[in-house]
């Protein structure tokens, strides 16, 4: 299993390092779109209003944004796309099963995007001169997020094998992903996917509120519950593809 | 007669209105290749997928040395495909990476599954590609690694959808070598192809699916055997004279040199009195060929 990761982190790795290009790309349209949003922000609050301490909160929240955005369609675009080009078949074959090598996969996905995120942390630093100063702890509700990000993608990636298409379908609900990442962390907002953690990370960030244990637990076991729906539901959707021969491509 | 490596019982599909396997059983034995043959749409791929855990049969079972793929996904080591198409690997990724990858995705240890793919690499003359990614490789070595892809993890049982499918005289030559060394070597393969030379080449066991039902299983020897029947081959080192022509056919010979005797030995005796003293050039027992055993048994439509 521990091998299964490696190579999958390798072979994440390798797709990065092969177009350097692409992930150059990548890092500055990524560093410019947060620049961008950085002084539409402080436009915005106007001249009076000093922003430069709230540059944390909104870079960690663009964060959450970014991670949780591929924790959703990551798996969806990686069945779509292997659909497409025939070897989805030949990946079924693992004796691992299915579930357990996307799990793998999505584990070596972060880590690939840490890295990634990692130099574009770089890059933003050196761009605005920003130093960063946020709590560890917040990684916690981080974390949280990303469980119910990742149930919330094998959840979607069901229908990806299912029904092939559905980029379309993808692009509309990251807004309902944006709305569960900005919905506030009370009263049955509770139960919506995302929402606790979301909440308690911004809480932490924009108020500097300490972490709370009662919410974060929350947060993780809501965190929980929607992966292992996902799974559930990923599960049956493998059961069902098998049954209809959807795993082709063509 | 050694235990099947991979058993499959009255398996059936269907596709909407379209029964696709109509009660397929099959059993695979160690060192044993199977030639699964039959028309397009006869049902071969949809047979491979349900052999390979990939679809899942409406009825009958599998079993992959002694386990059933579709609960023990693990059972899925001991088996290796080269499924229909081209799209065995990936094609961003180079021969080797390929070959690392499928190989702990298969079950290997990350070290273990690197010394296996530079081994095999060596050994099928891929050697000088293997740091060339797979969309920069000729069909034919794509093809190969295919097959490499599907051996990294060195299972018992290989299902080969249409493995020289495209490829020159020479890599088909050189892929045949391949399967029957590795068929020597104690793998239970199951082939499927339209190159009936192949299979002919290849085969021990041999059986067609026709409509989704496979309408004929055995031995590719006793099979041949029983479709040349008695017959016998015949030519002449010039053309008979119209007299002793005109001899051959009241005795029932067939064809313009070779001729056909059909019939026993004496029947052959009396046809080459008639030809008394002409010189021969060649009196052999007919042989069939799988060519037209396939066409026999399912017909030219
Ligand atoms: N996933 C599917 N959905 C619907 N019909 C299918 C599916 N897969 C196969 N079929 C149909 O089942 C029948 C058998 O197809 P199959 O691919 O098994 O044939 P085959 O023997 O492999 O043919 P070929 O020699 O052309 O490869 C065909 O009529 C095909 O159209
Ligand atoms: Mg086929």
């Amino acid at each position: 299993m521990l091998d299964l990761l490696l190579v999958e982190v390798w072979r994440s790795l390798l797709a990065l390092r092969r177009y350097p290009l692409e992930l150059l790309g990548a890092v500055v349209t990524l560093s410019l779109i947060f620049y961008l949003l950085f002084l539409g922000a402080r436009f915005l609050a106007g001249p009076g209003v000093e922003f430069g301490g709230r540059l944390e909160a909104v870079l960690v929240g663009y964060l959450l944004w970014t991670f949780t955005l591929s924790a959703y369609n990551g798996l969806s675009f990686g069945l779509m796309e292997e659909t497409q080009t025939g070897t989805l078949e030949q990946v079924f074959l693992t004796p691992y099963g299915p579930v357990r090598l996307y799990l793998v996969r999505d584990l070596a996905g972060l880590f690939t995007q840490g890295l990634l995120v990692f130099l574009i942390a770089l890059v933003l630093m050196a761009l605005t001169g920003a130093r960063l100063a946020f709590t560890p702890q917040v990684l916690l509700p981080f974390l949280a997020v990303l469980l119910g990000g990742y149930g919330l993608g094998f959840a979607v990636g069901s229908l990806a094998l299912l029904y092939k298409r559905i980029g379309q379908l993808l692009g509309l609900s990251q807004f309902l992903l944006l709305f569960l990442l900005q919905a506030p962390g009370e009263g049955l907002f509770r139960l919506l996917p995302l929402a606790p953690g979301a909440a308690l990370a911004r809480r932490m960030l924009a108020e500097g509120a300490p972490l709370d244990p009662a919410p974060l637990f929350l947060s993780f076991l809501n965190g929980l519950v929607y992966l292992g729906a996902g799974l559930f539901l990923f599960r049956r959707a493998v059961r069902l593809a098998k049954g209809r021969g959807l795993l082709h491509g063509y | 007669m050694e235990p099947a490596l991979l058993e499959a019982q009255g398996l059936r599909k269907r596709f909407g209105a379209l029964e696709a396997v109509r009660g397929v059983s099959l059993a695979l034995r160690p060192g044993e290749v199977l030639a699964f043959l039959g028309k397009n749409g006869a049902g071969k791929t949809t047979t491979v997928k349900m052999l390979s855990g990939l679809l899942l049969p409406d009825a009958g079972e599998v079993r992959l040395l002694g386990q059933d793929p579709f609960r023990d996904p693990w059972a899925l080591r001991h088996l290796g495909a080269v499924l229909e198409g081209n799209r065995n690997t990936y094609w961003r990724l180079t021969a080797l990476e390929n070959l690392v990858y499928f190989g702990v995705a298969r079950g290997l240890r990350l070290a273990a599954a690197r010394k296996r793919a530079l081994a095999l690499l060596e050994e099928y003359g891929l050697w000088d590609k293997a740091h060339t990614e797979v969309r920069h490789l000729s069909r034919g070595m794509q093809q190969k690694l295919a097959l490499l892809q599907a051996l990294v993890h060195d299972p018992e049982v290989l299902l080969l959808d249409e493995p020289t499918l495209g490829l020159d005289v020479d890599t088909s030559l050189q892929m045949q070598d391949k399967i029957r060394a590795l068929a020597k070597g104690g793998k239970a393969i199951l082939l499927t192809t339209h190159q009936l030379e192949v299979a002919e080449a290849l085969a021990h066991q041999v059986a067609i699916i026709h409509r989704g039902e496979v309408v004929l299983e055995e031995s590719k020897e006793a099979l041949l055997a029983r479709f040349a029947g008695e017959h016998y081959v015949l030519e002449l080192e010039a053309p008979p004279p119209p007299g002793v022509l005109a001899q051959l056919r009241a005795l029932g010979v067939e064809g313009e040199g070779p001729f056909l005797v059909r019939g026993d030995g004496e029947a052959l005796w009396r046809v080459l009195e008639a030809l008394k003293p002409l010189p021969l050039k060649k009196v052999a027992k007919a042989e069939a060929d799988l060519l037209e055993v396939f066409l026999k048994v399912v017909g030219r439509a």
